[in-house]
């Protein structure tokens, strides 16, 4: 079964029948055990400076989380005190057999807390770290993993920089950002970012996070929540922020290939989102003329919702419409969360949708999503 | 006509089980999370969770948070409270029946009790305890 679904990494020369993929997780967190795993990637004033005061953290407003420590309870295998995140060998066991998971496409849990800093060098020293870090000890050890870079995007420059840097990488298929920031995405200094991605067939995979940490504005423009439960309902907003620079500022009539993959954003918004767009872009597009086309046009062009955490609606059978009104046997990608406190398995995509639809959202979608996996085959 | 069959599966030696304790085990087919809890008592659930399918025994027991009023946060029934380790759902481990929707979501309840064997059942309870097998009881 699991040698069935393997996949090689791609291999100049000979080209066997790629094996059929069935499953893409789209959203899997791995990440250090501990600081000390930097070191070998650091120069020597990183080095110190990371000994001294140990890696930055971004827990500061809540210090909560779901689940045990944020993950699931069942996957400390190694130990109360070893974070599961850290752990290759039962990610092996837990989510890619158990789940039969072909292609998952790692985003590391640190990147959050390295991308906020206002110290760009040392930041970057950091992501570096992490990126050659994941290459080395988690994407060359197992074939089905890929990987999104962590790339500094407080400084459109510097991120560019990582983007040059390692965009070539066979198994590199996206940078990761995280919506927390001090400037919408859709600005114009972030143009160089996306030139580099299109240029190498990079998707941008952008996840909560970092809202009202570091350098970043607060998590709400209304105010500080109080609890996690709250910052976990308003995520939407960051992203229907960023959703807005990139139509408006016409980020997709300069960039008609890029993708943008929103993780773990929900999708029961998605349908009025468009609709209020639609009918915004009609009364004033005038303002903003090279805005072509319906906002839902270019949402469902360019932009891919990962399922994770699934809508549970009230009755059941209500998301089925939701995923009908923004076409989500298009634009919806499965993802698990891995190894966090509300990860989905793949049967979270419901059978009544039909065999069809079911495989799109699974693997086909992703395949389609992300440029360096279209040559793979979906089931 | 007949009475409901119930048949009584071994899990293990008491001794094996002590308080505090937790085996899951597979019977007919079914996973099912047995615990002993600190005061003795056993209970035993469907280790799969309604919501799911999480290996719900695998997760933390807790108690019951409770609030009469807004942040006044008060702990009740520390230890009867089973919570699902993927999610957080929380059920009560003597029941089965979740907290936030007591008559509309549960989790399968078995009875659990102690099987003395014969040839140490002497009136010394507590050595009969110590030799005695815990067993779930599956209805029909």
């Amino acid at each position: 079964m699991k040698t069935e679904t393997q996949i090689d990494s791609p291999a100049p020369g000979s080209t066997p029948a790629p094996p059929r993929i069935r499953v893409v997780d789209t959203d899997v967190h791995h990440n250090i055990k501990g600081k000390e795993d930097l070191y070998p990637y650091l120069s020597r004033v990183e080095r110190e400076r990371l000994v001294e005061y140990g890696l930055p953290r971004n827990t500061g407003l809540y210090q909560a989380n779901g689940g045990w420590k944020g993950a699931r309870a069942d996957v400390f295998d190694a130990g109360e005190e070893v974070d599961p995140r850290s752990n290759f060998e039962m990610f092996q066991r837990k989510l890619l057999d158990a789940c039969g998971i072909d292609i998952a496409i790692l985003q590391v849990e640190l990147t959050p807390s390295l991308v906020a800093l206002a110290d760009i060098d040392y930041s970057y020293s950091l992501v570096r770290a992490i990126n050659d870090w994941s290459l080395e000890h988690w994407v060359a050890k197992d074939p089905r993993y890929r990987l999104s870079i962590t790339v500094p995007l407080q400084d459109p420059v510097v991120a560019v920089k990582e983007i040059e840097r390692l965009g070539d990488h066979p198994s590199v298929v996206a940078i990761y950002g995280v919506c927390g920031s001090a400037r919408l995405y859709g600005k114009r200094e972030y143009d160089q970012v996306y030139a580099a991605c299109v240029e190498r067939g990079l998707s941008f995979a952008l996840h909560f996070s970092n809202e009202g940490f570091g350098m970043n504005p607060p998590p709400t423009a209304a105010g500080y929540p109080s609890y996690y439960a709250e910052t976990y309902l308003v995520r939407p907003q960051f992203y229907q922020a960023h959703l807005s620079s990139f139509l408006f500022e016409g980020t997709f009539e300069k960039f008609p290939q890029l993708k943008v993959i929103f993780c773990e954003s929900g999708f029961g918004w998605v349908p009025s989102f468009r609709w209020r767009a639609d009918a915004a872009w009609k009364e004033l597009r005038w303002q903003t003329p090279w805005v072509k086309k319906l906002p839902s046009e270019y949402i469902e062009e360019h932009i891919r919702f990962s399922t994770q955490p699934f809508e549970e609606s009230n009755p059941p059978e209500a998301v089925d419409q939701i995923v009908s009104w923004m076409n989500g046997a298009k634009t919806l990608m499965y993802s698990s969360d891995f190894p966090h406190w509300d990860f989905d398995p793949p049967d979270v995509v419901p059978k009544r949708l039909g065999a069809e639809v079911r495989r799109r959202i699974l693997a086909d979608n992703a395949l389609a999503a992300y440029p360096k996996l279209a040559g793979l085959a979906g089931s | 006509m007949s009475a409901p069959v119930r048949t009584a599966h071994p899990v293990c030696p008491v001794a094996d089980l002590p308080p505090g304790g937790r085996k899951i085990v597979e019977i007919g087919g079914r996973s099912i999370g047995v615990f002993r809890l600190e005061d003795g008592r056993f209970y035993a659930l469907r280790n799969r969770c309604p919501h799911r399918g999480a290996p719900l025994c695998e997760g933390r027991r807790m108690g019951l948070w409770t609030a009469d009023r807004p942040y006044h946060r008060a702990l009740e029934r520390d230890g009867e409270i089973l919570r699902c380790p993927w999610h957080g759902w929380e059920f009560d481990l003597t029941t089965g029946k979740s907290v936030f929707m007591p008559e509309g979501v549960r989790v399968k309840s078995y009875p659990v009790g102690v099987e003395k064997e014969p040839e140490t059942s002497v009136e010394n309870f507590d050595v009969s305890e110590r030799a005695g097998m815990v067993v779930v009881w599956l209805g029909d």
